[in-house]
């Protein structure tokens, strides 16, 4: 099937430093992707260079295996960028009617509402006179105006309130289950874990990590087995095994910092420990997203 | 071409709906005409033929600010506010996009000079003939291009406090040593030089020709073309290297 997005080897310097450095990575239609990163992690550079808004220092961003300048491609895509920008001067129809115009099967004024949440009184407002969250909306409604294939939200719930974050993430899902490839890029973990099938973890300009939510989370977090004892355990009854990292006193209890759970459970009982009030832990994903943030700014 | 007239009537809409270029563009020069014309006594000998200057130096007063400040200064808020690069990622093309909005600017420069020529006929009694009307009225409109390139190029201004700053002096440098505001004539010799060396004097030189039953001189054709190229080669020169990151 032609791929939505396909990147190879994107790379952009500014001033002798990478921003992005040597991104490949391909997204079929239909998936709900999310970038995933700290602050600074080369996302929106990322973005701005898939849009054609950037031009790469090095490699090439395909949408639907062309050239996203061309006019054709344009019509099929739909962007949502951090910076609101609203023309002024215009009525909140006004501005909705001139973009729909601009594609050649958009959305009717009517869809447009119902899935933005945007109300006749907002329509019929100057665009300048619109609070935040309102603009936020008009942004979104003029992103999937022209009812594209493929949908790009570049942090899209920045300035967003909770009831307008569900609406929103509500009409995304809706739109993704309509066959619209969507990637969004957010530093919310939460988002990320919730909305998206398929996270790509961006870190100092490069991929981390690729995988659904769950694979991202094996492959991020330790994993631990902890338990009380009475007895006097050596550290080194664990710290033989190849798949533990670290064993740790904590609170009274016994912490095995490991890859590999399974084993550990089993040698305690294979070997009848003095353990009880056993406890398997998988750390949360905001703490593994936490420390690989904290590590990014020790390094800046 | 639905598409183009559909986004000139935006940009005629949006400048209308602009408080400033509503004061400055419009309710001001007609201000000063008032003022000049009625209030102040400027001892001019020709009275009739001073109001009908006066009338067009306002009109090119107006439409010169216009060109140069409203659109130049749009120019840079729309950049800073990212819609330039939403409008990049429509399928609306560039071109058409510029291109109307030099056609909307345009249509609001018609609009000012049918209004500030209304305002001469009626509180003035002006009276031209009708060739002399639409000539005038055709020569400040195609006069103007050089003015939108200049807009165009303080359009690339990063910043709007500089892009307003900037200009607003170079209009009213050009204004006053143009002999917009007060007949060239009795301006110092100095200033004169300068003056006739801009762009803003030829432009209002070839509306007061034609009021005076003259055609606008081949100068004063030569020099606003050798402008408006001046300022778009700048500006093509601009644009590249910014498109080159």
């Amino acid at each position: 099937m032609e791929q939505a997005v396909d990147i190879k080897g994107l790379t952009k310097s500014f001033k002798g430093k990478k921003a992005v450095d040597d991104v490949t990575f391909s997204i079929n239609r239909g998936e709900i992707v999310a970038i995933l990163g700290p602050n600074g992690a080369g996302k929106s550079t990322t973005i701005h260079m898939m849009l054609g808004l950037l031009n790469p220092t090095e490699g090439e961003a395909k949408l639907f295996g062309a050239n996203t300048k061309e006019t054709k491609i344009r019509e099929r895509i739909g962007v949502m960028l951090q910076e609101v920008s609203l023309m002024d001067g215009l009525k909140v129809k006004e501005l909705l009617q001139t973009i729909r115009g601009f594609y050649p099967d958009p959305f009717s004024l009517e869809q447009l509402c119902r899935l933005t949440g945007l109300s006749e009184e907002v329509l019929n407002k100057r665009t300048e006179k619109l609070s935040g969250g309102q603009k936020r909306k008009v942004g979104f409604a003029m992103a999937i105006a022209g009812n594209p294939d493929l949908l790009f939200f570049d942090e899209p719930t920045v300035g967003m309130d909770i009831s307008s974050r569900k609406v929103f993430w509500d009409t995304v899902k809706e739109l993704a289950n309509d066959g619209k490839t969507i990637l969004f890029s957010t530093h919310y973990l939460q988002e990320a874990d919730d909305v998206a099938e398929r996270i790509i973890l961006f870190n100092k300009g490069k991929i981390a990590a690729d995988g659904t939510p769950g694979e991202i989370k094996n492959q991020l977090l330790k994993r631990s087995v902890s338990f009380v004892t009475n007895a006097q355990l050596p550290k080194e009854l664990f710290l033989q095994y190849p798949s533990v990292s670290d064993v740790v006193f904590k609170d009274g209890r016994m912490i095995v910092l490991t890859d590999d759970t399974d084993f550990i459970l089993s040698k305690i009982f294979e070997k009848k420990l003095d353990a009880h009030d056993i406890f398997v832990d998988r750390g949360r994903l905001e703490e593994a997203f936490e420390q690989l943030t904290a590590e990014q700014k020790e390094a800046i | 071409m639905k598409l183009f007239i559909n986004q000139c009537k935006i940009e005629f809409l949006r400048i209308f709906r602009n408080p400033y270029f509503l004061f400055w563009s419009l309710a001001m020069p007609i201000m000063f005409y008032v003022l000049f014309t009625k209030v102040l006594n400027t001892g001019a000998e020709d009275k009739a033929l001073w109001d009908a200057h006066f009338l067009m130096s306002i009109a090119v007063f107006s439409v010169m600010g216009s060109a140069i400040m409203t659109l130049g200064i749009r120019l840079v808020q729309e950049q800073r506010e990212g819609w330039t690069k939403y409008i990049r990622i429509t399928p609306l093309p560039d071109m058409t996009y510029f291109f109307a909005k030099m056609t909307g600017q345009t249509a609001v420069h018609l609009f000012s000079i049918i209004i500030i020529f209304t305002t001469g006929f009626l509180i003035n009694g002006i009276s031209l003939t009708a060739s002399e009307w639409i000539l005038s009225g055709v020569w400040i409109l195609a006069g103007s291009l050089p003015f939108l390139a200049l807009g165009v190029l303080i359009g690339f201004m990063k910043r709007v406090d500089t892009a307003s700053g900037v200009s607003n002096a170079i209009y009213m440098i050009m204004a006053i040593t143009g002999g917009i505001w007060m007949p060239m004539e009795i301006l110092p010799d100095f200033i004169q030089v300068i003056g006739k060396s801009l762009p803003a004097y030829h432009y209002g030189n070839g509306a007061w020709s034609i009021i005076r039953g003259d055609m606008p001189q081949l100068q004063d054709i030569l020099v606003l073309s050798g402008y408006l190229i001046l300022f778009m080669v700048v500006s093509n020169y601009i644009r590249r290297k910014q498109e080159a990151v």
